[in-house]
């Protein structure tokens, strides 16, 4: 049985706590384009990657990584405010949502995710509405940003295929918050390349 | 060995095991409201702790019925900040509890409260108190303070200890630079003699900052612990706590005394959960000390309606005057410097405390305007620099400006208190503009001769129209120095 929860209005942006704004426009009407959740000033602060800025082949990043996008992922991440999921919701959906390949994201061991209470990269695609299937499995517990440069790059496959799945000819794009050296988005890539798939290319959210 | 507490049943009957008590959890918990997963000690010990009835856990967020009429609903409270506004509650799919959980977003940045963690207090045997170690404690080892007080500094300060001894909420009302830190000492001594337990809020980092030391410097012998967003927290029991009023959420009736410094400064009296924080902080029948210059109307009304007591320093320490300022019109700053150009009578006085060599400060109502006008100060000379609340060097270039390695300041209000530094003159841009609330203005200009060496200078409003504030300010700060003071 589930409890009437209390409600819930969004009227004050998420990061700085100012009220937002609330207009309803025809725009808004019509087009069912979700408000916004942050203020327009905490947004022009993020600095969107250029075509020529991308660092990696294949990937797609859409912000770079500065001040206020490290606290902006320590308050999702580690502070665990699940609700900052929701800011980048239209960014992520503009890049996503006419995608025909099978969306990826990469996954979170079990007991990280009992830990972090939230997979942080699902709640990024289910906030901007993009439909998505788990195909991976991570096989240790152990974080990419706990190793140095040397280590990651050295590292075993960390990741396996999920039982009972089967790899199509087609193309995959996997889904990650933040690329740094690009591991794990190679190792993602090459597993899911050598059980089949015909492309693989990746988008995140941020380059570090 | 388990021991099952009941309500009913007052702790001190019992035959308490002590040597099974992990002393250094019980003096860090001890008054502490914290969440489980975040104490600094091994689940092991805690869980002991826990069966042994020592502590006792609950949930971080509770749910109570409203009491309307009409729609019969339910809402959240954060036993933490009790926070109860919906718009700082947030619902996800909790992966550890397996259902809908609800978190708190107003104390966040504090670790997250959530429906499924939990919050952990020391309900076991208190700490046995430094009396039965040493019955007569040393005044003159534990307070080392050789200052000299005015007959008004003494009497307030006395009365200061007058009503902390009635348990009375107390007021003391001391212009800017009439050494209200100092007057607070000797009543921190007294209540550290009777082995009470003190903390001494304020809400600026800033000012826990600079409090800290001068406390540690006056009282050696005793730990003191500086509590702010990001502040080492040790193991330890601390007798004297000095803490940003938010960091008060993690306290529950603990405090003898408690001294609310700058108890105008924002975000205290805006923020209604940091009043409540304090009121949960102290034991329910602890008195409250507030401290500041421009106390407000709503404050002064509150203690007397409690019948507490009322102290008042209108004459700074070494006895001049306070500054009065200068109105100076400056019509259309905002589009001159947008332009790209410092007007006429800010661009003279600049000029003036350059070639004077006078550190000086120069009030901005919002940051983006000073941004734009850094550069343009800059021409002048490299070195001027600019600070906010934002900025992390803001110690540091505050410091420099102290040592004269920087020539002058652009600042925000957040050095409108708890700032000293020799011979500075201070000049607002934009004085009419709503930030600068007549205790602001009163406040920036306590910046201003401070020192008795130097208890002059020049305190300028330039403005685009004269404010009913600023004219209180004036008139404020006029009636303050008419006042017959005994000397």
């Amino acid at each position: 049985m589930r409890e009437k929860l209390p409600q819930m209005t969004i009227t004050r942006c998420y990061l700085c706590a100012t009220p937002l704004p609330n207009k309803l426009t025809w725009c808004k009407l019509l087009t069912q384009t979700k408000a916004p959740v942050v203020c327009e000033k905490c947004l022009r602060k993020f600095e969107p990657v250029t075509c020529q800025q991308q660092k990696y082949k294949d990937v797609t990043a859409i912000y770079h990584y500065n001040e206020p996008m490290k606290d902006f992922l320590h308050q999702y991440k580690f502070m665990r405010d699940v609700v900052l999921s929701k800011v980048f919701r239209e960014q992520i959906s503009q890049h996503l949502k006419d995608e025909k390949a099978t969306i990826v994201p990469i996954p979170m061991h079990p007991e990280k995710l009992k830990e972090r209470t939230f997979a942080h990269i699902d709640e990024l695609l289910n906030a901007a509405n993009i439909p998505f299937t788990h195909l991976l499995e991570k096989k240790l517990p152990t974080t990419q940003s706990s190793k140095s440069k040397r280590e990651r790059e050295q590292s075993d496959q960390l990741f396996r295929l999920k039982q009972h799945v089967t790899i199509e000819k087609i193309h995959y794009v996997l889904v990650d918050d933040i690329i740094t050296t690009g591991t794990t988005i190679r190792h993602a890539k090459s597993l899911l390349l050598e059980a089949g798939a015909e492309k693989v290319t990746a988008f995140t959210l941020i380059q570090g | 060995m388990h021991f099952k507490l009941n309500k009913s049943q007052p702790l001190k009957n019992l035959y308490v095991p002590h040597h099974l008590i992990n002393d250094q959890l019980r003096d860090f918990l001890m008054g502490r409201l914290w969440l489980y997963e975040h104490l600094p000690f091994l689940k092991e010990t805690i869980h002991q702790h826990i069966k042994m009835g020592y502590i006792q856990t609950i949930p971080g967020i509770r749910m109570i019925p409203t009491t309307h009429k009409l729609f019969s609903n339910k809402k959240y409270i954060c036993n933490r900040c009790h926070n109860e506004n919906p718009e700082f509650f947030a619902h996800f799919n909790c992966a550890k509890c397996q259902q809908i959980c609800v978190y708190c977003r107003h104390c966040i940045k504090m670790g997250r409260v959530s429906n499924c963690s939990s919050l952990v207090k020391w309900i076991g045997p208190q700490r046995k108190n430094l009396s039965s170690y040493h019955p007569k404690l040393n005044r003159s080892h534990l307070f080392r303070w050789k200052g000299v007080f005015t007959p008004q500094q003494q009497k307030a300060s006395e009365e200061l200890i007058d009503s902390v001894k009635k348990n009375l909420v107390h007021l003391l009302h001391a212009v800017c630079g009439s050494g209200k830190t100092e007057i607070l000492f000797p009543v921190v001594a007294e209540c550290l003699m009777q082995h009470k337990r003190v903390c001494v809020a304020t809400p600026r980092t800033d000012v826990v900052l600079e409090l800290a030391p001068r406390f540690q410097k006056v009282f050696p012998n005793i730990f003191i612990q500086a509590l702010y967003g990001g502040a080492t927290v040790e193991k330890r029991y601390s007798p004297l706590i000095i803490a940003t009023t938010h960091q008060l959420y993690r306290f529950e009736e603990v405090f003898d005394v408690v001294i609310v410094d700058e108890a105008d400064a924002f975000p205290y009296t805006f923020d209604e959960t940091l009043q409540q924080a304090v009121e949960k902080a102290k034991k329910p029948d602890a008195p409250i000390l507030y401290v500041t210059a421009t106390p407000s109307d709503e404050l002064k009304e509150k203690v007397e309606k409690l019948k507490g007591g009322y102290s008042f320093i209108p004459r700074r320490y070494h006895g001049h005057p306070l500054l009065v300022p200068r109105y100076v019109s400056l019509f259309n700053y905002q589009k001159q410097i947008t332009k790209g150009k410092i007007p006429k009578k800010l661009r003279d006085w600049t000029s003036l405390r350059l070639t004077n060599e006078e550190p000086f400060l120069l009030f901005f109502p919002t940051i983006e305007l000073m941004e734009k006008a850094v550069p343009l100060f800059q021409k002048l000379h490299p070195a001027i620099e600019a600070v906010h609340a934002d900025d992390p060097n803001r110690k540091e270039k505050v410091a420099a400006l102290r040592e004269k390695k920087v020539p002058g300041l652009l600042t925000t209000t957040i050095l409108e208190r708890g700032v000293t530094i020799p011979k500075v003159q201070v000049a607002i841009v934009g004085a009419e503009s709503g930030i600068f609330t007549a205790s602001a203005l009163i406040q920036i200009g306590g910046r201003v001769g401070r020192s008795a060496d130097c208890p002059t200078g020049d305190l300028v409003f330039f403005h685009h129209g004269i404010t009913f504030e600023m004219d209180e300010a004036r008139k404020e700060i006029m009636m303050l120095n008419d006042m017959e003071v005994l000397m």
